[in-house]
């Protein structure tokens, strides 16, 4: 009776809630950045890509480096729910699905935007049709492509057994919430069979899900690092970007974490101890990171080729010197500092902490990308002044905005009809407990 | 009587204004040109005329673009016409010697070329003339020799022509390239100049093909005479063509063979376990219905 109690209490707490008045001004302010950026791309659309900044030289801006750090967030997929599963961590069981909707939510918009920096869609096709498997950019077509349909696969699977509780909550979730449910989930009837081909299930997708999340990531990298330019032909870049792309996906949990602990009150499920342990990944993440920016600039530094020196006098001291040590300090140097400390892991300043991840890690993919492409090795000769400079036009910004706005407006949509905590393997854990 | 004077002075000095104004409006002054004519004889073929119009600008030559001259052989009359041609860009413009003027060719061993330009709001009239005389290169090649024999029409027989200095070279992409380490030749007074051939080992296509080139340039009598020979002193060279081979950089149905089966696999093995996935998914909606 007690269980049961405590049974419905757990259901109660984690069921969706319908959106407050900040949640219903959050998703309003969601919508209008992304109809900005869509009129944006309208605009873009009808008059092609001059309406960017992009020219001969930077050929790959803000979209690209937007497209880099959605691929990198979506990661976090793997790492909260299969390797922590695969390796038994108990505690990041909460946090799974979170981080599932993260990672979904990201693959798509990393789709989209470049489908949007291809100017025309059609061209999108086009890939297919006459695609070369020799290029890396067909191989991150198809493991984008697989990622995103395990990624939806594996917010599926477990959510089954929670189907089922929504489905006897009609009243709270509404008719056409419940329609839904019945359609995705009602011939879920947990029994044992079902439970155990399930399980079945998720444990193969845990082991697919690593390596072609390390591929998705890896290839990404290729993109850049399989082309003979200053800052790009490194041999370091595919585990750069796999570690950055751990670094960002925990601080982006950490960030969910917060907000949903806040706003959906369950300091019973996400607890101090969560964000505690959490802090200890980011900073080992964080460390694993420099260690990769290390080698990445370190030695190149050390050398000075005199083809590099304009990049990396850029970055270090000229004009993308503000936003590196930015990067820098507040993406990797400073959240060590505060998580090394134990009052640093409390939630708030884990969600301070997040924060300048995220941000810092939004700004390292625009430097792995622009400084590039203004240092070629052929220096630029009679071309425009315009040239030699990039900076985002406002459509850029807009749809940059727009595909950001997007991806939170998603994962709110996804907070808002499935549990953002996993209710049955709550209770099963409780029961285990209780024996 | 004050007064009147007041305006007449007046409207003098706004007479005077624009009297001047007018003055210097049209007094800028139209440009000189100099043309010059430029005689060749390729492979002792039709000849040819290359005209070339220069102004100077800025205390430098520059060429000009669009100028009309009238070309003409021996005097300036419809019967003698060359032709009319107009420079392009680089202030050039070439005709061949035409058939309608055949019968006044035959008439001389010397002929003068006159170009005239009647002048444009932009420059001043202007005309050139360059008196030739018919002359010819034989080329002969013998065991890595080269002879290059010149010879000038005297009446109606072809002689040798003593000191006449000419290049004797291989055609090349970029250039002439000297047979040797001499630059130039002088004809002797059998007319002829003879220079070894030491470029072996030279690359000739996938026959072994060289052409050989003889060339008299820009001389003061003759114009500029050249005259080509094939020769097969080259080396076989079969260009290696990796662009339709299984490589990384080749078309799609060209990519390497390991890369498919390396990619495909991956690509079937993976999709492989998400088509179980499904049709487990569907094994679980089965097993619901059942129940």
């Amino acid at each position: 009776m007690e269980n049961s109690i405590t049974d419905e209490k757990i259901i109660a707490d984690l069921l969706p809630q319908k959106f407050g008045k900040a949640g219903k001004i959050w998703v309003g302010v969601l919508t209008v950045i992304c109809l900005i950026g869509l009129f944006a791309y309208y605009r873009q659309l009808r008059y092609g890509l001059i309406v960017t900044a992009m020219r001969d030289y930077v050929s790959w801006g803000i979209y690209i480096s937007n497209f880099v750090f959605f691929v990198a967030i979506s990661l976090v997929g793997s790492l909260i729910t299969a390797i922590f599963r695969l390796a038994g961590v108990k505690w990041g069981a909460p946090l799974t699905r979170i981080a599932e909707i993260i990672a979904v939510a990201a693959i798509i918009f990393a789709s989209l935007i470049i489908i949007v920096d291809m100017g025309s869609p059609e061209r999108f096709y086009y890939l297919f049709t006459h695609g070369r498997i020799q290029s890396p950019i067909i191989w991150d077509v198809i493991v984008i492509t697989t990622y995103f349909f395990i990624s939806i696969l594996l917010l599926y699977y477990p959510l089954l057994p929670d189907i089922k509780i929504l489905l006897r909550f009609k009243q709270k979730s509404g008719n056409g919430l419940h329609k839904f449910y019945n359609y995705i989930g009602s011939f879920w009837q947990g029994t044992p069979a079902q439970f155990k081909l399930s399980e079945k299930a998720i444990n193969i997708l845990c082991i697919t899900i690593i390596p072609v999340a390390f591929t998705i990531h890896t290839v990404t990298s290729w993109l850049f690092a399989t082309t003979y330019r200053p800052g790009w032909d490194s041999t370091n870049f595919g585990a750069y970007f796999i570690a950055g792309a751990f670094l960002v996906g925990a601080g982006a949990v950490v960030v969910a974490m917060y907000v949903f602990r806040k706003a959906y009150h369950l300091e019973k499920y996400i607890t101090e101890s969560h964000f505690e342990k959490m802090g200890r990944v980011v900073v080992l993440l964080s460390l694993l990171y420099l260690y990769f920016n290390m080698n990445e600039f370190l030695t190149p530094f050390f050398k000075m080729k005199k083809s590099e020196e304009g990049y990396l006098n850029g970055l270090f001291s000229g004009d993308f010197s503000v936003v590196f040590w930015f990067a820098i300090l507040i993406g990797i140097i400073i959240p060590v500092i505060i998580l090394l400390f134990r009052q640093g892991r409390k939630p708030l300043p884990m969600f301070i902490v997040g924060i300048m991840v995220i941000v810092g890690a939004w700004f390292k993919r625009y430097l792995i990308v622009t400084p590039t492409l203004l240092n070629p090795f052929l220096p630029m000769h009679d071309v425009p002044a315009s040239y030699h400079h990039y900076f985002p036009s406002w459509e850029e910004w807009a749809i940059t905005m727009g595909s950001l706005a997007g991806t939170l407006l998603i994962i709110t949509i996804l907070a808002r009809i499935f549990p953002i905590i996993p209710i049955q393997e709550t209770l099963t854990e409780q029961h285990e407990k209780a024996i | 009587m004050k007064r009147l004077y007041k305006n007449f002075s007046a409207l003098l000095a706004l007479a005077l204004v624009f009297v001047g104004y007018n003055t210097f409006a049209q007094a800028t002054p139209k440009g000189d040109l100099s043309i010059a004519i430029n005689y060749f004889v390729d492979n002792n073929t039709v000849p040819s005329l290359l005209v070339r119009v220069k102004t100077k600008a800025n205390g430098r030559f520059q060429p000009v673009e669009g100028v009309t001259v009238n070309l003409f052989l021996d005097k300036d009359s419809a019967g003698t016409a060359i032709g009319r041609v107009t420079t392009n860009r680089k202030g050039e413009a070439s005709i061949f010697i035409p058939v309608s003027v055949k019968k006044q060719w035959a008439t001389s061993v010397k002929h003068t070329f006159l170009a005239t330009f009647k002048g444009d709001k932009k420059y001043e009239e202007g005309k050139a003339d360059l008196t030739v005389a018919r002359a010819k290169i034989v080329l002969t090649t013998a065991d890595k020799t080269i002879t290059a024999t010149v010879l000038e029409l005297k009446d109606t027989t072809w002689t040798p022509v003593k000191g006449v200095e000419l290049k004797i070279a291989i055609k090349r992409l970029g250039g002439d390239l000297p047979v040797n380490e001499t630059p130039t030749f002088t004809t002797d007074s059998t007319g002829q100049a003879s220079a070894d051939f030491k470029r072996l080992g030279m690359p000739g296509g996938k026959s072994g093909n060289l052409i050989l080139i003889a060339k008299v340039e820009d001389n003061e009598l003759y114009g500029n005479l050249s005259v080509e020979k094939t020769v097969n002193w080259g080396i076989k060279f079969t260009p290696v063509n990796t662009f339709n081979n299984r490589t990384l950089f080749a078309t799609r149905d060209k990519a390497p063979i390991w890369l498919q089966l390396i990619s495909y696999s991956i690509l079937f093995a993976v999709w492989g376990v998400l088509v179980f996935l499904v049709f487990n998914l569907i094994k679980i909606r089965k097993i619901g219905g059942q129940v």
